[in-house]
């Protein structure tokens, strides 16, 4: 395995996005992440008047909810942010006339697709730093974090996030959609995975659901890590069931992409 | 050698609108068989939506045959089409198939690395390549701020990047000036014959084919409708042969003194006067008689000479067939 694919694609992204989209775009991306800061604190602050319920501590395992829901938020963000990357990697490819001559070559598809997502994971983290440095004032408490932990949380979290972006590409790709498919899903997940509060606080059914997308679990297993300061032996039936499912969800991916990528070709000229 | 025998493809397609569309079978290409040796150059040409392009994009594995066989060097093309995609490239016309955003040589670079191509190799390769396409003083400018005729060119080095044995070319020349097209002939040719490349080439401009092509395959409404080299498509296409004549003397009356003493050897012979030319449409070879009709009736021949038919006219003149046979 020479991993040409993996660097080309990553060089390539980056040089893409660093001419396509300057500086600028960088504070913008930052920017939301003080503006999900800002917009936790608020309601924290001025809805909930800084007082929880007592069933959030008893599910949650902590009165925190500045800290919670700016973990949250910004796992969110990365969710959102990868998804967006891989998941459009190949309709963009469509859409700017390379499809064709990228199908021609007999290329590495799982290369091409990690490349995308570790340049989107370089540009995220980075974000996400300056997110957490901001969300410093605002009380966000890190003092519990295991950060060996977390960081395993961290490499599973994005294997689960690599998962649902392939199943939501094959979409993109099939309907040529990016704007409705993806912004229906982000809504989704950001209702249902327990970003902002526990999914224990949603309907039965809806709980159901919410189980089988692997960002729930990964959303809880990154805020254990940094928030409780859970070891990860703790946590390893949340790591065998995130890696699990995400790896249902890369096989399906995979295999509703090559058919999509087919779809797609001939559609170009038909 | 290529050998594709039988293909075929079936696309279903949604008609209508809402939820509940339709499915519809649209048979894209019924039935193609042709062969692709090693330092030739193949034409396809088709007449009204014939097929040419799902025919490449089955021969270059981007698309999957509904039926028939493929095979590229006795590898089985549609069971391994990666081990295809290793030994051919595809130049299409226009200006897609490159990042507009990455500068030539960044283009080239990563097309080398999706093609795996060796380090060592691949930055000669590209120096060698933008050279060929005269690029090579703008291999670090973005390809946005390219001109069209730019972007073709670098669009043929991409094709070239792997070192193909077989390459396609969906009408390359394409909004190419005429200089840049006579140069870019002339590499096609090269890499052809001095460098032993099979070829497959659609192309709307006939001389083009004409110059090229070592064997040539018509296709209509998904089928192979005829073959062959262009003297053998033009021979076969018009079975009747066209003469031109000039006098030293022009008038009606020569005229019909011709075509009277024509038709003793060709009851169906034709002939017309047009622009102090005589022009004679005749089933039979009548130089020898013409020349001595001429003789007798004492008139000095200026110019005379056997009209060869162009690919151009043949492939009117099928298309003019294939719609009288559609609407009959």
């Amino acid at each position: 395995m020479n991993l040409k694919v993996l660097y080309g694609t990553m060089k390539k992204e980056l040089m893409i996005k660093y001419r396509a989209y300057p500086a600028h775009f960088f504070v913008g991306n930052t920017l939301t992440g003080l503006y999900t800061v800002l917009g936790a604190w608020m309601m924290w602050k001025f809805l909930f008047e800084g007082n929880m319920a007592q069933d959030f501590s008893e599910i949650t395992g902590t009165g925190d909810y500045i800290s919670y829901v700016v973990v949250g938020s910004l796992t969110y963000l990365f969710v959102v942010r990868t998804c967006l990357n891989v998941s459009r990697s190949l309709i963009t490819e469509l859409r700017e006339g390379t499809l064709e001559s990228l199908m021609l070559a007999p290329f590495k598809r799982a290369e091409y697709f990690l490349g995308s997502m570790l340049v989107q994971t370089l540009t995220t983290s980075a974000e996400i730093i300056v997110s957490l440095i901001i969300a410093i004032p605002f009380g966000i408490d890190l003092s519990r974090a295991d950060m060996g932990a977390f960081l395993i949380a961290f490499i599973v979290s994005l294997y689960a996030f690599f998962g649902v972006s392939m199943v939501l590409g094959s979409i993109m790709l099939y309907t040529r959609d990016t704007y409705i498919s993806q912004n229906t899903l982000f809504a989704f997940l950001f209702l249902v995975c327990g970003i902002s509060f526990p999914v224990q606080y949603l309907p039965e059914w809806l709980r159901v659901i919410a189980e089988v997308i692997p960002v729930t679990e990964a959303v809880n297993l990154i805020r254990v890590t940094l928030l409780s300061g859970s070891g990860i032996s703790e946590q390893m039936q949340s790591v065998q069931y995130i890696l699990l499912l995400s790896t249902a969800y890369v096989v399906v991916g995979f295999m509703q992409m090559k058919r999509c990528e087919e779809i797609a070709l001939e559609k170009i000229n038909g | 050698m290529i050998i594709a025998e039988h293909l075929k493809k079936t696309y279903i397609v949604k008609q209508g609108k809402g939820l509940f569309r339709e499915k519809q079978e649209i048979q894209a290409v019924r039935d193609i068989s042709l062969q692709i040796e090693k330092g030739k150059i193949v034409g396809l040409l088709g007449i009204n939506g014939a097929g040419k392009t799902t025919t490449i994009k089955m021969l270059t594995t981007l698309l999957s045959p509904t039926e028939g066989s493929y095979f590229l060097d006795d590898i089985d093309g549609v069971k391994y089409p990666v081990e295809i995609k290793k030994r051919i490239n595809m130049i299409a016309g226009g200006e897609r198939m490159i990042y507009w955003r990455l500068t030539a040589y960044e283009n080239l670079w990563y097309y080398g690395q999706i093609y795996n191509v060796s380090n060592n190799v691949l930055k000669e390769r590209i120096d060698t390549l933008l050279k060929l396409v005269g690029l090579e003083n703008k291999k670090d400018v973005p390809v946005e701020t390219f001109s069209k005729g730019m972007k073709q060119r670098l669009q043929i080095a991409r094709g070239l990047i792997n070192d193909p044995q077989y390459l396609f070319l969906d009408e390359p020349t394409i909004g190419l000036d005429a200089v840049v097209s006579k140069e870019l002939r002339s590499h096609i040719k090269h890499l052809a014959k001095e460098q032993n490349k099979g070829i497959l080439i659609t192309s709307h401009y006939m001389g083009e084919i004409e110059e090229l092509c070592d064997y040539i395959y018509i296709m209509n409404d998904g089928v192979l409708i005829k073959k062959g080299t262009v003297k053998e498509l033009t021979t076969e296409t018009f079975n009747r042969k066209n003469y031109v004549l000039r006098l030293d003397k022009h008038s009606k009356e020569i005229t019909e003194c011709i075509c009277d003493k024509l038709k003793v050897v060709d009851a169906t012979v034709e002939v017309k006067d047009e622009n102090d030319a005589i022009y004679i449409n005749s089933r039979e070879n009548i130089s020898m008689e013409l020349s001595r009709a001429c003789m007798e009736a004492g008139l000095y021949i200026r110019e005379m000479y056997e009209k060869e038919p162009h690919l151009e006219d043949a492939i009117i003149r099928l298309s003019r067939e294939v719609h009288h046979e559609a609407v009959y």
